[in-house]
């Protein structure tokens, strides 16, 4: 049996169109952000004699697997696991917006894929076991922003918004993991329109943090690691 | 999306002036915020004021975000609410903005190493007060400050005779204690090895920690000057944002150091001034410096382990703490080498938590101790400061900050913790080893025990002997410390307790000094200094302010009338107590 034409628009026209999309808006934001001149430094380098810029930077960017560098996330391993999920939740749900797809080439047919990739075998509970508990993070995270008053004193709208958008579109990853589109397109059919609407949100908001992330952390390391403050000392 | 709201001229200024200021670091740092809140509880601040979101970081930082997001953002052009974009209209818009960048901000960066994202609110929040201070709206003593800077070439307003008759009386003293005629304090030597600049706050307050570092440069045979202008290395514009201020104060130490062919520039323990002059200012001046620059730890650390001058650390035994100044250690990574100084010259070195890059603000970073209007706030946010220097157990804290060692000090009075503050040139010289002098022939022995039975013979003049004193301090314990440490040296002691007790007894026992503490009941201190100074009758009258309370400076020292000869932070030590009063009153060391 093949999905329906509708279905299999959403899961190919229209993630394209939405990628594109996506693409062009991105490229824009780069060249706007890099239309901004970047600060240098011309005094010599400062800290203990070992200052090195290339030092700084790779301590920057991989600050963010390396909990202990930072005293915020040290201190909150919790807090620090849930962001591990949500992100592996997110990666893995882009992944399967993917492997519905396109994972056929893969294989020799759709069917075929249903039987070995995502037909009710172990990638499935493993796609769904991680997006699923990265959805109980999502919902642990509203009811954060919500609840906590530091946090809710600095949440916009497009705060909100943006992370109930990732909880149900979390929510249709699960469901449609497991690609029965015979038994019912409605899940697949969510999860692909969602997935759209989102790849055209990202770009206007501020889920398109990780676009500038490699640019803040790189200027960041930069600069500490020419003065010899990257890598943290702790002693 | 046309503005439709009518602004004010400064607001307008400001908007139009932050396209100028945005580089891609600070464009970065206002897109990447994905308000996950967790720089929070990296702020002294949040953690001194519990349930207040006001202060969280992020909430400061969207203050100043709004603005880009209104106008430059694209989703905040066209829908501002969807992300919080705002702009400033009026001037009280302005005031509400700088009620947070100034009052609400130390610009510690202690938030920007704790955000996962690399946002560097401490950065941005400089920018915003550059903005605001480019349209004037600035707390008064920033205002006070910089205008000193720009105008007298110094932020503490320091003259160039004041500056150099402080050098000279220390280099007196210093050949007086070491009973060394070549004991001296350089200036406008040229082709040095090191041209020594110092904050302004040493020649007004801590003229000892000039003549230590003498004594240092003296025993490391070092070939040094200090310069005659340009020699202030603090810059204010690192406090107030205005890069302009900052390009000229840098350029002003940069040429004096050029035009006297000096090799290398050493900036004394000062957090804020090793950055700016150091780090900040070749970018500010944009010119690059043509001689090497560093700081005084460093010097000092190198003559110690070259053997240029030996340590005693058993001079040093009290219990120490090291407190890490935010721009030494978050901005500069002058961390290792204060700690290792300190090891060779202290017997009993604990490490506070947390240290280094980690440590938290002494809560007079950002130039708060210039703002007096957020001083309660200030003192409230030192709670988390004096915690962490009480578990230390320690009696003194060492820092390489002269701004830390204000705002220390007054964490130290505030929650009364039991500590001295000091730094580690202080340190160094208490635990020097002085070569001993060739020992004397035969003969001049003789002739020196002659001269030796002689002194003893004379009866023992005390240095403030015929001198009267009015002691004017509200406070018990304070008003007998001062009298009894004054009549031991001599002196004849009146005392007053309140703002009228003063004028009356001033103007009736016609004193050869009055300290004076500017917290008393009755009339207010800055009216009675101001009566008595333009009383004519009183024009040879030395005052010496002596309070806990540095925010009242501006009581006196706003008025048009001639500044008090000297100035004292409480707690004072009987040693700079005497100091300070010999300094004023022109007594030197051997008198004593
Ligand atoms: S500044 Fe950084 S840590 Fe703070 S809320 Fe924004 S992204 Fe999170
Ligand atoms: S820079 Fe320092 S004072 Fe300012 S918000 Fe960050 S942690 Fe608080």
């Amino acid at each position: 049996m093949q999905p329906s034409k509708f279905l299999y628009f959403c899961e190919h026209g229209l993630q394209e169109i939405a990628l594109g999309i996506m693409a062009l808006v991105y490229t824009t934001r780069i060249i706007w952000f890099l239309g901004f001149k970047a600060g240098g430094e011309r005094q010599a380098p400062t800290g203990s004699g070992d200052a090195d810029t290339r030092k700084g930077i790779l301590y920057s960017w991989a600050n963010i697997v390396m909990p202990w560098a930072m005293e915020s996330t040290r201190r909150k391993p919790f807090f620090y696991a849930q962001f591990v999920i949500f992100h592996l939740g997110v990666t893995a749900a882009i992944g399967l917006s993917f492997l519905i797809p396109y994972g056929h080439y893969l294989s020799d047919s759709r069917e075929e894929l249903q039987e070995g990739l995502l037909g009710g075998t172990a990638m499935v509970w493993f796609l769904q076991a991680i997006i699923g508990a990265a959805f109980v993070v999502a919902v642990v995270r509203i009811v954060r922003r919500v609840s906590d008053p530091y946090i809710r004193a600095i949440s916009s709208p497009d705060d909100y918004f943006s992370l109930v958008l990732l909880t149900v579109w979390f929510l249709s990853a699960v469901l449609a993991a497991p690609n029965q589109f015979a038994e019912g397109e409605g899940y697949l059919l969510a999860f692909f329109i969602l997935t759209a609407f989102f790849l055209i949100y990202v770009p206007f908001s501020k889920i398109s943090h990780y676009l500038y992330y490699p640019f803040t952390r790189y200027y960041l390391g930069k600069s500490l690691g020419y003065r010899g403050v990257f890598p943290i000392l702790r002693r | 999306m046309s503005e439709k709201k009518a602004r004010s001229h400064k607001a307008e200024k400001v908007i139009e002036r932050l396209g100028q200021k945005l580089s891609r670091q600070i464009a970065g740092s206002m897109v990447a915020c994905v308000h996950c809140g967790m720089c929070t509880e990296s702020c002294h601040y949040v953690l001194a004021n519990p349930g207040d979101p006001t202060y969280a970081p992020a909430y400061k930082a969207d203050k100043i975000r709004k603005l880009f997001k209104r106008h430059y953002d694209w989703t905040g052009r066209f829908f501002p609410w969807w992300v919080k974009a705002g702009s400033v209209y009026t001037d009280a818009d302005l005031e509400e903005l700088k009620d947070t960048v100034f009052g609400k901000c130390t610009n510690c960066r202690r938030c920007s190493l704790n955000c996962p994202m690399g946002v560097d609110l401490a950065s941005f929040n400089r920018m915003a007060r550059g903005l605001l201070v480019s349209v004037g709206v600035m707390p008064e003593g920033v205002a006070v400050v910089s205008k000193d800077q720009w105008e007298i070439g110094n932020q503490m307003g320091v003259l160039k005779e004041d500056y150099l008759e402080t050098l000279e009386w220390m280099a007196e003293e210093l050949q007086d204690e070491l009973d060394d005629p070549q004991a001296d304090i350089p200036v406008d030597k040229t082709d040095c090895e090191v041209v020594y600049s110092i904050n302004p706050r040493e020649v007004k307050y801590d003229p000892r920690s000039i003549s230590d570092a003498a004594k240092i440069f003296h025993f490391a045979g070092e070939n040094w000057t200090m310069p005659s202008e340009g020699w202030d290395m603090t810059n204010f514009g690192l406090f107030s944002g205005d890069d302009d201020l900052g390009g000229a104060v840098a350029r002003r130490l940069y040429e004096k150091v050029s035009e006297l062919r000096g090799k290398k520039l050493v900036i004394s323990e000062c957090g804020h001034g090793y950055r700016s002059t150091r780090c900040e200012g070749p970018n500010w001046a944009k010119q690059d410096v043509p001689f090497e620059m560093e700081s005084s730890v460093l010097t000092m650390l190198r003559y110690v382990k070259e053997g240029r001058i030996k340590v005693d650390k058993t001079r040093n035994t009290t219990s120490v703490t090291f407190h890490d100044s935010c721009n030494n250690a978050r901005s500069c990574g002058l961390t290792e080498e204060p700690r290792e100084l300190l090891n060779l010259v202290c017997t009993d070195f604990r490490e506070m938590t947390p240290n280094r890059a980690e440590n938290y603000c002494c809560t007079g970073g950002g130039g708060a101790m210039s703002m007096s209007e957020y001083t309660p706030r200030r003192l409230k946010s030192g709670k988390v400061k004096a915690d962490q220097l009480k578990a230390t157990g320690a009696k003194v804290v060492v820092t390489s900050c002269h701004n830390c060692v204000d705002g220390l000090a007054d964490v130290i009075r505030h929650y009364k913790l039991d500590m001295e503050v000091t730094q580690l040139v202080n340190l160094v010289a208490n635990a020097l080893v002085i070569p001993e002098k060739a020992a004397p022939s035969a003969e001049e022995k003789v002739a020196q025990e002659k001269v030796a039975a002689l002194e003893s013979a004379k009866p023992v003049a005390l240095p403030l002997a015929d001198l009267k004193f009015v002691v004017a301090d509200d406070e018990p314990d304070q008003l007998a410390f001062l009298s009894t440490v004054f009549e031991d040296y001599g002196a004849t002691v009146v005392t007053a307790t309140n703002g009228d007790e003063t004028l009356e007894t001033v103007r009736r026992e016609k004193p050869d000094l009055l300290t004076l503490d500017l917290e008393m009941p009755g009339l207010n201190v800055g009216d009675v200094f101001e009566t008595l100074r333009k009383d004519p009758e009183l024009e040879d009258l030395k005052v010496c302010i002596i309070t806990g309370r540095p925010e009242l400076r501006k009581l006196i020292y706003d008025r048009s009338v001639r500044v008090p000869e000297g100035y004292l932070d409480k707690p004072v030590t009987e040693e700079t107590l005497l100091l300070t009063v010999r300094k004023i009153l022109g007594i030197h060391e051997h008198e004593t």
